[in-house]
């Protein structure tokens, strides 16, 4: 009885893996030349998602085969043209004409000033599950003369308009267009039978494995060199490097620790790029704490910014005195609140709060989980205690930290150690640092209330010629470095691994993925 | 017996729904929701947007109400959609995931029955010898190994250095479908994840076995001359395998708590890489479908090792 249940056992269970063996789907076949990468690892990565509007991040992948209608250029100096040709702006700013290039989706029909509209109102649809629409709320109307013209009328200058419109990807109103909008939002057609105008079309996506993409063979700037491109997906960096030393795969965003392993390693290529993060400590500025400058400042002459870079950053980081380090818009003669303890110590005396902790720890909340940067938060701690203060980290996932710093329960998050977005467009800190954007409006989780700073801010984001912005972000900056509105500590570098048989690749980290120039059409593979 | 049956069906009916509020609560103790997963933190949002999207997921709404929609909807069968992913339908996205869950776990059970069985026997057999100090000791490892841990090692011994087996995944992303390319992928979670229940059901056995040797009708089997090979394998271990058939069921439990490590790290698709990418980015409606589904597994394959216990031993009275 007992050997024929055992057996029976034994047999379903036979049945069963055979069975499931069968269901699962098979894959087309595999062709010559085929790049796959972990396009999607790390911060500006956004697995699983795949609805252009409503991304927060995973720009470098989604521009594979959808495309904006102007792109940043591969160092992410200027904005150029992408699916427009050219871009003209009216005197008063408020008039954006766009000449279309001559593109075809990837069904094969032709793409016209019909689909701008189409998208761009579609983006500005909160309805549609859109994460744009608030800032593209300044989108007056969007019409189209004809079909190679689209004008984009605004209510109000905007001078970030073309740097939010590099993410906006252009969809296909032959497709969309009777669709409900609110059904879009929710809708699986996004995931199986995408269409754009990249120079790779969609052919599927396995669940939490990966994504697979074929050459567009009409693509407007020639068939891309290789056949297929695939996005593998990894639950962490360290597969993905895993992955990569095994061979699987040619491309990843590694951790700095990583890529220093892959350092005299003629097999790779380790591609270093300006992360436009500035990582800072902030200070909530509803805790008594923090609201004498003298404070602030003291947490700054505390800590050895340059020990850190060099011994923990291994030399990859640039000490930021405000909010980005980009010389043009960084003025001279700013402090650059050089280690110095002693000064610190005086600075808490003067501001009475030399017994600052009152021989309690000051909770210091981060989403960063890296092992880098908790040494670095580990080597922050020592230095503050040597002055008095006296802070305990705590590292939690974004969600939860998004949940406790868009609350009202100020003890739960006096100090953060975080990071903003600071370029390629200085706009981007606004939401961070502007008095109008605390939550639930903006990002400005400090509660950070400067008029004069917010007044800076709003100058230079109001300026749309470059040389004159320049200028204007240089006293936002000087601004900051004097007001101290958080602790500006650096901007560090970030890295990818190539396989060295990847030739004409171009991948920098850009924040959020980018999107920019990377023309993976040329992307090519040696055998 | 079938009343007994109705009984624990309606009892396991009851916890499935105790599971749900637990969870659901669970779930909302935590900072942070869906939406807050959506902020990446160093990229300039608009937080007006994303509350627009709160509102249009009901996640405003009291959470006695938001359970109550969850379980009026869940009980006609419709889970909703998944908040993470587009929109897609949590029901086939869950089903979806059942058949690579079950490969492995079955994969890793027959493993860890073949070879915990074989070496329990073996351990028995040899008792207080090299060999049954050697294999206890391992078995101690392996029970004491949490398989996060195991899963890293072998992840890094077998696939980085050594190059036997694939990092990860089910198939080659892009190539053609072939059952060695899926066995290739399957080997090294599969073995890893049999260690710790190879190494139970080892120390099972071999305790059983030792206790059934010496009884009365192994020695009469032994006087009767019968070779000492027939009076192992016939006569003592089906007798003693009674035991291990109980720890096999009692511990699907546990192998469904390493599958979720192993899948994790070898990104294998099924539920348990689903439900930690759902439970990361606070996907609740996935988590509260996967973890049903799960529980429902758990309690009905608790009932079938009853019922096959009960109808193994006669001497057992279900009721």
């Amino acid at each position: 009885m007992q050997r024929r249940t055992f057996g029976r056992l034994v047999a379903a269970a036979g049945i069963l893996l055979a069975s499931t063996a069968l269901t699962i789907p098979t894959t087309m076949a595999q062709s010559e030349k085929t790049i796959t990468g972990g396009f999607d690892v790390g911060p500006g990565g956004y697995p699983g998602n795949f609805h252009p509007h409503q991304a927060t991040a995973g720009f470098t992948w989604l521009s594979t085969y959808y495309e904006p209608l102007v792109i940043y250029n591969p160092d992410l100096s200027e904005i150029v043209g992408a699916l427009a040709a050219d871009v003209s702006i009216s005197e008063d700013s408020l008039q954006y004409t766009f000449k279309l290039a001559d593109a075809k989706w990837h069904d094969g029909e032709p793409f016209t000033s019909a689909d701008v509209k189409f998208s761009l109102e579609l983006a500005k649809n909160p309805d549609s599950g859109s994460l744009f629409a608030a800032r593209l709320g300044d989108i007056a109307s969007v019409e189209a003369p004809n079909d190679s013209t689209a004008v984009v009328t605004l209510g109000k200058p905007n001078a970030a308009f073309l740097a939010i419109l590099t993410q906006v990807m252009m969809l296909p109103e032959h497709l969309l267009g009777s669709r409900d909008p609110a059904e879009l939002a929710n809708s699986d057609w996004w995931s199986t039978e995408p269409v754009g105008t990249g120079p790779f079309k969609f052919v599927q996506y396995v669940s939490d494995q990966y994504v697979e993409l074929a050459a567009f063979d009409d693509y407007r700037n020639g068939r891309p060199k290789v056949d297929r491109l695939i996005n593998r997906y990894f639950a962490n960096a360290a597969a993905a490097v895993a992955a990569l030393k095994a061979g699987e795969i040619q491309f990843t965003y590694v951790e700095p620790d990583d890529a220093k392993t892959f350092e005299g390693n003629d097999g790779f290529r380790v591609i270093e790029g300006d992360s436009y993060v500035v990582n800072y400590i902030g200070f909530n500025h509803k805790v008594d704490l923090w609201q004498d400058v003298r404070v602030r400042q003291a947490v700054m002459y505390a800590i050895d910014r340059d020990q850190i870079i060099e011994s923990l950053y291994g030399g990859a980081a640039k000490v930021a005195s405000c909010g980005y380090v980009a010389p043009q818009i960084v003025p001279g003669g700013l402090n650059d609140y050089a280690y110095d303890p002693e000064k610190a110590k005086a600075l808490l005396a003067e501001a009475g709060w030399d017994q600052i902790s009152g021989g309690e720890t000051i909770p210091w909340l981060t989403y960063y989980n890296s092992p880098q940067v908790g040494n670095v938060m580990a080597a922050i701690q020592a230095m503050l205690a040597q002055v008095g203060i006296n802070v305990s980290p705590r590292a939690v996932d974004v969600p939860t930290y998004n949940g406790i710093v868009r609350g009202t329960d100020w003890d739960q998050f006096p100090l953060v150690y975080a990071g903003a977005q600071n370029g390629p467009n200085p706009a981007s800190l606004n939401v961070n640092l502007n008095a109008a954007q605390v939550p639930p409006v903006g990002n400005n989780i400090m509660h950070i209330d400067m008029p004069e700073l917010t007044e800076a801010i709003e100058t230079a984001m109001a300026e749309t010629d470059t040389s004159k912005s320049n200028e204007l972000w240089q006293q936002v900056c000087g601004v900051m470095n004097e007001k101290m509105p958080w602790g500006s500590m650096w901007v560090a570098s970030r890295y990818g691994v190539a396989s060295a048989n990847l030739k004409d690749f171009y991948w920098t980290p850009a924040p959020a993925g980018g999107p920019y120039q990377a023309h993976p059409e040329n992307w090519d593979i040696a055998p | 017996m079938s009343q007994y049956i109705i009984r624990r069906v309606a009892v396991g009916f009851f916890m499935l729904l105790a599971l749900t509020v637990l969870i659901f609560g669970l779930l909302r103790l935590a900072p942070g929701d869906p939406i807050d997963a959506y902020i990446n933190p160093s990229v300039p949002m608009s937080a007006s947007d994303l509350d627009a999207l709160r509102v249009r997921l009901g996640l405003d709404q009291p959470l006695p109400v938001q359970y109550l929609a969850w379980l009026r909807a869940a009980l006609s069968g419709d889970f909703g959609y998944s908040i993470q992913r587009g929109g897609i339908p949590v029901l086939p996205l869950v089903l979806d995931r059942i058949g690579p869950t079950i490969l492995l776990m079955f994969s890793g059970l027959v493993i860890a029955i073949v070879v915990g069985i074989a070496t329990g026997i073996l351990s028995a057999v040899r008792r207080n010898t090299a060999t049954d100090v050697s294999l206890s000791v391992l078995s101690f490892i392996g029970i004491s190994s949490p398989a996060f841990l195991t899963a890293l090692l072998g992840l890094y011994g077998f696939s980085v250095m050594l190059d036997w087996a694939p990092s990860g995944g089910m198939l080659t992303p892009g190539a053609p479908f072939s059952l060695g390319d899926l066995l290739s992928h399957l080997v090294l979670p599969a073995c890893l994840l049999s260690i710790a229940h190879s190494a139970m059901i080892m120390r099972y056995m071999r305790a059983s076995l030792l206790e059934v040797l010496s009884q009365d009708y192994v020695r009469t089997a032994r006087a009767k001359g019968v070779r000492e090979f027939w009076v192992i394998v016939k006569h003592a271990v089906r007798n003693a395998l009674l035991p291990v058939i109980t720890l096999i069921g009692s511990t699907i439990g546990i192998a469904i708590g390493g599958a979720i490590f192993i899948e994790s790290v070898f990104n294998w698709p099924g539920m348990g890489l689903l439900m930690i990418n759902a439970v990361t980015r606070r996907d609740y409606p996935v988590i509260m479908c996967a973890t049903l589904l799960t529980g429902a597994c758990v309690i009905i394959v608790n009932l079938l090792t009853d019922i096959i216990y009960a109808a193994v031993d006669p001497r057992i009275k279900v009721s």
